[in-house]
């Protein structure tokens, strides 16, 4: 058992999430920097899919009432005492206070043989608008308790995570995407504008999506009939700022999408701090696809 | 003519309009089920909604030529018709907070607010927003309205709303900015049904004012 002594500014246990219920208005949800929970689970020995605590901003405490092996990856935690992206064995007593995340602005607290709470629509993922999933149906709170379950897929790793193999932690930020799927709600030259702005994180954010300011951009757009959405779609809001979406996106929305960030990228999304700058930059899919290659190689070379 | 865009890299966007009609809904609905009847490699999951499809796939087993002429080939080829179903009746307690302010935008009384949105059958047209929610058409003229001017941080599970030409159901508490003219206690989403969902897209319904 993992007793919850204090939560922190927003913990939720989340694993890969549970796409293919957007038609039902459910979101995908999931760990927001995708990449970086993989590696705490694999840095344990747990399945891909194994459930996973994710902290935001300042992270929990925890008291571990057994022995675990647990693994922090993400965003720094400069204050937790404990090094991460390396597996650990902690006793029965240990308690982990992860303190203030920064640079980056998640991390990911994994346990060997993963949080146990229930499936629910195909994930233990907490989909907070839906008031279900994630053990409790809401964020973590003082005095919650958290079995660990049994599944493991290999021994935990004993070498730490090769620096070489992670992705950046702090701004400017330089994120990919694809243009689209609007263009005709925008004029001809608007994303070559936006991809040259430094766009301004601000502190309108949560796992549904991030408002950005565009500085010395105004972009127009027109209004579009209520539309599907995707994690990374950057939405053009009547003022012209920005909104890009994260995990737990409204699966439908009626500003226009002037580009897509790339899945390979979305993790740089869920780091980035209000006060970060991010650029922009069209790849296109040969591109997005040998971005992700790159770290599936990392997370499983044999494949 | 279609328009198929990308939207990211594991999607591509169908969109066959712009505006908000049966027919364009129909064909949504046809070429949802035309394609999961093929089942196209690589296609992984779909979403409608009004007048386009989203279309998930996997990159490592399809690439967007290769889908997109799979759905061009249904392009021309389907029937718009929405299969007659039955009509579900919504009761509805209209006594939602902004019933007199609607009446007084549209220079009726409540009561006629009450009559007009209780008058006519509704499509669902989407469940999109939030799990659950039920975007449903299209309004009587006399009833188009804007949205609040800003948004309630919650609206309460089960309220019945318009804005615009639409009227919907707030399946689960949330922030939204339509104008709330009543509440329902009908259950539109329970995580763990199957489907997790009262409606879909094409169903009818007809709000039923509580005697």
């Amino acid at each position: 058992m993992i007793e919850v002594v204090d939560p922190g500014r927003y913990t939720s246990i989340q694993d890969r999430g549970r796409p293919g219920f957007e038609r039902f208005g459910i979101p995908p949800g999931g760990a927001v920097d995708w990449f970086a929970a993989s590696v705490a689970n694999h840095l344990v020995g747990n399945e891909p899919d194994a459930a996973l605590i994710e902290a935001t901003t300042s992270g929990p405490t925890l008291r571990f009432q057994s022995e675990a092996t647990i693994a922090v990856t993400g965003g720094h935690c400069p204050d937790a005492g404990f090094p991460s992206w390396r597996a650990h064995r902690v006793d029965a007593g240990f308690a982990l206070d992860l303190g203030r995340v920064s640079p980056g602005l998640r991390s990911y607290i994994a346990v060997r043989g993963g949080i146990e709470v229930p499936l629910v629509l195909g994930s233990r993922s907490l989909c907070a608008i839906g008031a279900f999933g994630g053990g409790v149906g809401r964020p973590l709170q003082k005095g919650d308790r958290l079995a660990i379950g049994a599944t493991v897929s290999s021994p935990a790793v004993s070498e730490q995570w090769p620096e070489s193999h992670r992705l950046p932690i702090r701004g400017p930020w330089e994120v990919h995407v694809v243009p689209g799927p609007h263009p005709d709600a925008f004029d001809p030259s608007a994303f070559q504008r936006l991809s040259a702005t430094a766009c301004l994180v601000t502190p309108a954010l949560d796992r549904m999506g991030m408002r950005l300011d565009t500085p010395g951009l105004r972009l127009d757009a027109t209004e579009i009939l209520t539309t599907p959405m995707t994690a990374g779609a950057i939405q053009v809001t009547p003022s012209g700022g920005l909104i890009a979406l994260l995990a737990d996106h409204p699966t439908t929305g009626g500003y226009p999408v002037i580009a897509s960030v790339i899945t390979a990228d979305l993790p740089l999304l869920g780091q980035a701090r209000p006060g970060d700058t991010v650029r922009f930059r069209d790849v296109g899919l040969a591109e997005a696809a040998r971005l992700w290659r790159r770290l599936s190689g990392w997370l499983d070379p044999s494949a | 003519m279609w328009r198929v865009a990308v939207a990211g890299d594991r999607a591509l966007l169908v969109t066959l309009g712009e505006t908000i009609d049966p027919s364009l809904l129909g064909l949504v609905l046809a070429l949802d089920r035309a394609l999961s009847d093929q089942r196209p490699a690589g296609l992984v999951s779909s979403v409608p909604a009004y007048a386009s499809l989203l279309c998930r796939y996997d990159p490592a087993i399809t690439d967007v030529t290769r889908l997109e002429d799979v759905i061009r080939q249904f392009e021309g080829r389907l029937d718009a018709a929405i299969p007659a179903g039955l009509v579900t009746e919504v009761p509805t307690q209209y006594d939602g907070p902004d019933l007199e302010a609607v009446a007084h935008k549209t220079n009726l009384t409540p009561a006629d607010v009450i009559d007009a949105h209780a008058s006519r059958e509704y499509l669902v047209y989407c469940i999109g927003f939030a799990p659950g929610f039920t975007y449903c058409g299209t309004l009587p003229d006399e009833l188009v309205v804007p949205r609040l001017a800003s948004p309630r941080v919650r609206v309460p599970t089960g309220s019945v709303a318009i804005a615009g030409r639409q009227t919907g159901i707030y399946a689960l508490a949330s922030p939204g900015g339509w104008n709330l003219i009543g509440r329902t206690d009908l259950r539109l989403f329970e995580a763990g049904a199957t489907p997790p969902v009262r409606f879909k897209p094409g169903d009818r319904i007809r709000f039923v004012p509580n005697r």
